[in-house]
């Protein structure tokens, strides 16, 4: 990533990766900045994902949480930026997973607490409807089509971040389409 | 990249506005954050000793290997957490989902364990490393820190080490973070228990948690006389509701409100009216008016009609059956098919020799398992039901036209040629949309072919479906909760579940407002019909099969009385009352019906007349104080406006009282009911749900 480093982007990127070798050598002050640094780009994935910012947010605090306990296990060999979104979808995950079981309550309560974030967030019950019918997607064609447009990712990079093939990504998104082609 | 050819629909998600974060949530992340890497740093310059106060045993393996891949904490930690996860969500699964509401306590206990697994990351580790920290006071600044913030946060449960620079503030926020995290996960737990009705009541009422879904309906209002004279209902035969009520009673839950069908509740029981004499005029309705058991002011007029009995030793009429049976996985439980296949055993062992049985299945191992087969080779049959089992995938596709199709082969021209479907709530037979579902059902009802749904089990229960099902096919949907009920569907009231012997029954009464001020009809708020279609021969109605009994009731207020709800009009016109008939009739009732052949109704009229009237409920017969102590329990259940008020110990004396000859027992069993449902819900001014306040005992 960047060698011929030039550009805002890249600025950035090597003052990531300075703060990161900070914090792995145990400065907190390096990893309180790069959490601050992070924080919201965190928070924004999680939101996309999980459509709603209590939920986002809790992700996002678990996310820190890891970061603070796993920093110095970072290799160097992949991007921060990617191992970070790592961490975030495999959050989202977990968080959904465990929430699954107890779906049908949350379910039956959603109607009593509404988010209420949600429609003035959205331009258009159309656009609402096509967020909830990704999130709605098997894991896979969800983060794939989440990365490559929400995010506005490569393939290639999409495919770094959910550790499959370019082309198993392409093929998701081609599946996601096809899955929700009533829809669309 | 072939999607930048054409507009692509998920280029919309590309400008998703994301609502910015709270700048709460975010200090608080940024606290728990450092304060995870300020007790990793901890942990790796003094590794953690053997402790016993449960910090897990971590990091030493990592901090000699150095490899993250060889972390044995990931795959140890998930174990750890499905052993805990599983257990609980099945706790969780099986307390809520599948039966219906989850006792109160239970879903405490099963939320409350959720907290510290979210807390685990943080907070745990910092105990034991706080420990070891206070142990090595001669290392730096770090423990010293430390240990100030445990002076400093000790209220708090778990007191978290900081890191050395932006030690001050984060002291703070982080101290709090434990007790507040606990907060947010608590809350779904207290939402839980906010769901409950009252801390009073023993059984939580079940829900909509329960999967068994009902049509949700509002109680028959009050109607003033003078406004709205005319009453117009269809009868309804089903007996559904009362066997679920019972079900859920007997498994300690208060059904749900929607559940609750006064009239089918009422009309469980067999009443002893005195039958029609005829085929040709197949019923003759039984009158009575008593005072009403929960209001002095008002009184009861009890409707009462019996069907039409064929003699038994007439010739058999043949019946061409088609049981169209539920295979899907979910089938799979004791009360399922295996009851199923013991019921429709049953009812195969009634049937005669030139009866025909054929068997299709669906959901599941789908298609014809029996061909039509003549009833005398049984052995067929019942090995053929033997055989069914439940799972499998869902391939069952038209299920339910194969079933008519069956139907139409084996057609008999003089006899009942019927569908029976058999679920627990999936209906995916092969019509997807419940319009065109009940459409085809209707269609195949012209020509002949009827249909009874029964349901069984509980958990997946689509009653609002069941419902329309039967009423589009003619038929009767019952709800069989165990071997006993489908011994009284299939074997007792055989004749009432196949033969038909009148279809279409409505009946319609003008109230005389000269006599009457309000009227109340109990029940049958699903079977409403507007007036005008009395007279239309197009809609349709409930159908009464032989020697079924079909009681309505309603509530009426005298004019005398004064007990009347509404205020009179100031500008009402007194006039319009009383202008033909006897002025002393207090209604006028008419019944159509049409013949099971026939689509041309037949009218049926009897007046109300003033000798009908008894002064003391003590004086009616033992049918209608049982059907008003039916309706009096029912409208308990339901938490009626009008006639809630009983004690359950007066509903069960009343019942005692009109217990009779009770030949299946039903009624002893209802009683029995009534004092279930005191105890679930006990009544709440006094405590005595057991016994029955002198007073109110000296009606029966």
């Amino acid at each position: 990533m960047g060698l011929t480093a030039a550009g805002a982007e890249e600025a950035g990127e090597a003052l990531t990766r300075a703060l990161v070798v900070r914090a792995q050598n145990g400065d907190a002050e390096a990893f309180g900045e790069l959490l601050a640094d992070q924080y919201d780009r965190i928070y924004r994935t999680a939101w996309k994902w999980c459509g709603n910012r209590s939920d986002a947010e809790d992700v996002a605090q678990d996310v820190c949480v890891k970061l603070g306990s796993v920093i110095a296990q970072f290799d160097g060999r992949s991007a921060f930026s990617s191992w970070v979104f790592r961490i975030t979808l495999n959050m989202v995950r977990d968080m959904q997973r465990a929430g699954k079981r107890r779906g049908r309550h949350a379910d039956a309560y959603a109607e009593l607490a509404p988010d209420s974030q949600r429609p003035e967030q959205e331009d258009g019950l159309a656009h609402q409807a096509l967020w909830d019918a990704v999130r709605r997607l098997p894991e896979q064609q969800r983060d794939a089509v989440l990365l490559v447009y929400a995010e506005d990712m490569s393939h290639a990079a999409a495919a770094e971040i959910m550790g499959i093939k370019e082309a198993t990504v392409s093929f998701h998104v081609h599946q996601a389409r096809k899955t929700l082609r009533g829809l669309l | 990249m072939s999607d930048k050819m054409n507009p692509d629909p998920f280029d919309a998600l590309k400008s998703g506005q994301v609502p910015p974060a709270g700048d709460a949530a975010r200090r608080r992340a940024l606290a728990a954050g450092m304060a995870a890497f300020a007790a990793e740093q901890q942990k790796s310059t003094a590794p953690t000793k053997g402790n016993g106060f449960g910090a897990r045993l971590r990091s030493i393996i990592t901090s000699l290997k150095g490899n993250s891949i060889m972390d044995l904490r990931y795959p140890l930690g998930t174990a750890a957490v499905a052993l805990l996860l599983l257990p609980l969500g099945y706790q969780l699964y099986s307390t809520t989902a599948l039966t219906p509401g989850g006792a109160t306590p239970a879903k405490t206990v099963a939320a409350t364990p959720v907290v510290p697994i979210p807390a685990d990351d943080a907070p745990a580790i910092t105990t034991a490393d706080l420990a070891v920290a206070q142990q090595d006071k001669e290392e730096a600044t770090a423990e010293a820190d430390a240990s100030e913030a445990v002076v400093s946060a000790e209220p708090a449960p778990l007191p978290l080490p900081v890191a050395p620079s932006p030690a001050e503030n984060i002291a703070v926020s982080s101290a709090a973070i434990a007790p507040q995290r606990m907060q947010e996960s608590m809350a779904p737990a207290a939402k839980m228990v906010a769901g409950a009705p009252s801390p009073t009541t023993l059984a939580s009422p079940m829900d909509a948690l329960s999967g068994d879904s009902f049509a949700s309906f509002d109680e028959q209002r009050l109607k003033v006389v003078a406004e709205e004279p005319v009453s117009t209902f269809s009868i309804d035969v089903d007996t559904a509701s009362y066997s679920y009520v019972r079900r859920a009673l007997e498994d300690g839950y208060m059904p749900e409100a929607d559940a609750v069908r006064i009239e089918e509740m009422v009309n469980y029981f067999p009443y002893d009216y005195p039958a029609a004499t005829s085929a040709d005029a197949p019923f003759k309705p039984t009158m009575a008016v008593f005072p009403t058991p929960w209001n002095p002011k008002t009184e009861l007029l009890q409707i009462g009609i019996k069907g039409y009995v064929p003699p038994a030793d007439g010739v058999h009429k043949p019946s061409n059956l088609v049981f169209l049976i539920d295979t899907s996985g979910s089938m799979d439980e004791a009360d399922k098919l295996p009851l199923l296949k013991r019921a429709f055993g049953l009812l195969v062992d009634q049937l005669g020799d030139q009866d025909t049985v054929s068997i299709v299945a669906y959901a599941g191992s789908a298609g014809v398992v029996l061909e039509p087969t003549k009833a005398a080779q049984k052995a067929r049959i019942l090995s053929a039901l033997d055989d069914l089992a439940a799972g499998g995938g869902t391939a069952g596709a038209e299920g339910i036209e194969l079933a008519y199709r069956l139907a139409e082969e084996a057609k008999v021209a003089d006899g009942t040629n019927r569908v029976i479907l058999a679920t627990d709530g999936d209906f995916n037979v092969g019509i997807d949309d419940p319009e065109r579902l009940k459409a085809f059902i209707a269609a195949k009802r012209q020509s002949g072919v009827t249909l009874s749904v029964l349901g069984f089990g509980r958990g997946n229960l689509d009653d609002a479906t069941m419902q329309a099902l039967a009423q589009n096919g003619n038929g009767n949907a019952s709800y069989i909760s165990s071997f006993r009920e489908a011994q009284k569907v299939l074997v007792e009231e055989l004749g009432g579940t196949l033969d038909m012997i009148a279809k279409d029954v409505k009946i319609q009464i003008e109230f005389n407002p000269a006599v009457v001020s309000e009227y109340r009809l109990i029940g049958y708020e699903t079977r409403m019909l507007n007036r005008e279609d009395f007279n239309n021969d197009a809609v349709d109605a409930g159908d009464v099969g032989a020697g079924t009994t079909v009681t309505a009731l309603y509530e009426i207020t005298p004019v005398s009385a004064g007990g009347g709800l509404v205020d009179p009009l100031r500008y009402g016109g007194a006039e319009s009352a009383a202008q033909a008939g006897d002025a002393t009739e207090i209604g006028f009732l008419k019944m159509r019906y049409k013949l099971p052949d026939s689509d041309v109704s037949q009218l049926i009229e009897a007046p109300v007349t003033p000798d009908l009237v008894y002064g003391d409920i003590a004086d009616v017969g033992d049918d209608m104080r049982f059907a008003a102590a039916v309706a009096a329990f029912g409208q308990k259940l339901k938490g009626s406006v009008y006639g809630g008020s009983m004690d359950w110990s007066d509903i069960a004396a009343l019942a005692q009282s009109a217990k009779g000859v009770d030949e299946g027992g039903y009624r002893a069993e209802f009683v029995g009911l009534v004092k279930t449902a005191s105890l679930l819900k006990p009544d709440a001014d006094d405590g005595g749900a057991a016994d029955c306040s002198g007073e109110n005992c000296a009606t029966d």
